[in-house]
Formats: structure tokens, C-alpha cells, sequence
């Protein structure tokens, strides 16, 4: 798949097939989260692979946000230390989330490409999840991305067009796509 | 029988678990996860009889689950539409009301 077709074609899925996904696909993502951009190659992303069924119903649980049921979920955590130590202040504030943002789109992108849907979750328990998952003292739960065979895909959003968020050389100046 | 009880009582305490993990994000989330939320709690708590014994379908607050089901979602992509929805909510639980009050109101 091209990766303008992942790009346009990734939606936010609630409905899943109730189809396990193959380890070998689980790996590919995970790969392809560590190839993110990551400022400083301070590279702060861990990450939670959950597929025990009993572990994924307590993160469904406690994530008000968490529609459907998959059997895959990764957690994706800011290692705040890591960061820390090798970027220091910003490396720790800004630039972990930053990087396991990145992270967290190449999964949804690389998801797409091998037929899978995936839901980005900001809205779980962050408390919770510490305690569920046994996150030890300096790493964040960031994203958690949810994993599975769609079973229904919802139509895309409006997307606010380039000419109203685009300027060209300054802010505020028009920037006119070839297309308008 | 024992097991329809513990379905009951699991699902009841995870729709407080629910509540409990929304109230929390509430405080930081976007203003209008809060009513997203309390749809979504409605569609939960109509649910309950599928899991807990001794509680009648409704076909009211079935109608209403399928409804919260369909709209609830707009919130992320019509704000209007989703408002819109809400209204339509509540018109039809006030109608529900007034039937419901004039049917007791008989059987007196």
C-alpha cells in the first residue's frame, strides 16, 4: 500500500472482527514505531504489548475510551528518565511525548498497511493503568492503540482544507494550493 | 442461577468502573467528553438487564440505547449534529415521562 493511501485511508475503528492478530504482524508495528523521528535519538518510547484476554479486559476497563473489543492493545509509555538523562529538560517534557506521538502514528500507519484497524486512546485511566500493567516510577503511559480486524469503518471526518490553516513565506498570507 | 447474579454484579461494577475513570478524565479532558460520557453511561445502564437477573427489558430505553449508539460518536466530527442529538434525547425522554405518568396515573 502506498503510504498517501495509509495516510488517507486510516480511520479511528470502534467495531472489530473477533480475529486474533498474528505475531508476526504484532512485530512489524512494533518495528515500525522504532523507526519514528525521535529528537536527540534520545528514542524514549516503551512499549506494552497486551493480548492475554483477562489483561485486556481490565485495560478495557479502566478506558472510558476504549470501543469494541480487540485482542491486541499496545501501550505506548515515555521512559521520563531516559529522556531525561539524554535530552534533558525538554528531552523529559516535550520531546518524549513528541516522539511517542510519531511512534504511536507509525503503528496506525503500518496497521492500515497490513489490513488492520487501529484506535489511538488518549482516555483511560492513567492511575489504572500504572497499576495494571506494574508501570515502574518514571514511565508514562502515553497512547494506548487499539488493535484489531475491522469489522465496521467509519466514514472520514471533515478535514480543515489547506487554504484555511496553510500561509505561505508568513503567517497570514495566503497560501493557494494548485488544485484551488 | 448464581452465575446470572455474578454477571449482574460484574457488569454493575464495571459501569461504576466506568464512571469512576471518566469522572477522572473529565478534569482534563476536551468539555464535551463530559456529556459523551453520560451518553455513553446511558447506553451502558440500558444494557443492564441483558446481564442482570431480575430486571425487565425496556423497550424505551432499548430504542434509546440503539439511538446513543448511532449519534454518540458525532461528538468527534459534528458538534452540531451531536447537540442536536442531545436535545432529541432528552425530547424523547420528557414524551416517555408524560406517557409514563399518565399511564400510572390511570392504573390509581
Amino acid at each position: 500500500m502506498d503510504v498517501f493511501e495509509a495516510i488517507e485511508g486510516r480511520r479511528s475503528v470502534r467495531k472489530f472482527k473477533l480475529k486474533t492478530v498474528e505475531r508476526e504482524f504484532t512485530e512489524k508495528l512494533l518495528t515500525a514505531a522504532c523507526w519514528a523521528p525521535s529528537g536527540g535519538n534520545i528514542q524514549p518510547w516503551k512499549f506494552i504489548v497486551v493480548e492475554d484476554r483477562t489483561t485486556l479486559e481490565m485495560v478495557r476497563k479502566i478506558s472510558p475510551g476504549y470501543f469494541g473489543q480487540t485482542p491486541l492493545a499496545i501501550l505506548v509509555c515515555s521512559d521520563k528518565m531516559r529522556a531525561h538523562r539524554v535530552g534533558g529538560t525538554m528531552g523529559r517534557d516535550y520531546l518524549s511525548i513528541a516522539d511517542c506521538a510519531m511512534a504511536t502514528e507509525n503503528i496506525v500507519l503500518a496497521a492500515c498497511a497490513l489490513g488492520l484497524g487501529t484506535c489511538i486512546v488518549k482516555s483511560f485511566s492513567h492511575a489504572a493503568m500504572k497499576e495494571i500493567l506494574e508501570i515502574p516510577e518514571g514511565v508514562e503511559p502515553e497512547l494506548l492503540v487499539v488493535v484489531g480486524y475491522t469489522d465496521a469503518s467509519p466514514a472520514p471526518p471533515r478535514r480543515i482544507p489547506l487554504k484555511e490553516n496553510t500561509y505561505l513565506n508568513k503567517f497570514g498570507q495566503s497560501f493557494q494550493p494548485a488544485g484551488a | 442461577m448464581t452465575k446470572a447474579r455474578n454477571t449482574g454484579n460484574e457488569y454493575l461494577f464495571e459501569l461504576a468502573l466506568f464512571l469512576a475513570t471518566s469522572a477522572r478524565n473529565c478534569i482534563d479532558e476536551p468539555p464535551l467528553y463530559g456529556p459523551f460520557r453520560l451518553l455513553d453511561a446511558i447506553s451502558r445502564l440500558a444494557a443492564l438487564p441483558e446481564h442482570a437477573e431480575g430486571l425487565d427489558e425496556d423497550p424505551f430505553l432499548k430504542e434509546v440505547k440503539a439511538f446513543v449508539d448511532e449519534k454518540k460518536f458525532l461528538v468527534t466530527t459534528d458538534v452540531e449534529g451531536f447537540t442536536r442529538a442531545a436535545d432529541e434525547l432528552v425530547e424523547r425522554f420528557a414524551k416517555e415521562l408524560k406517557r409514563r405518568s399518565a399511564e400510572n396515573r390511570s392504573n390509581e
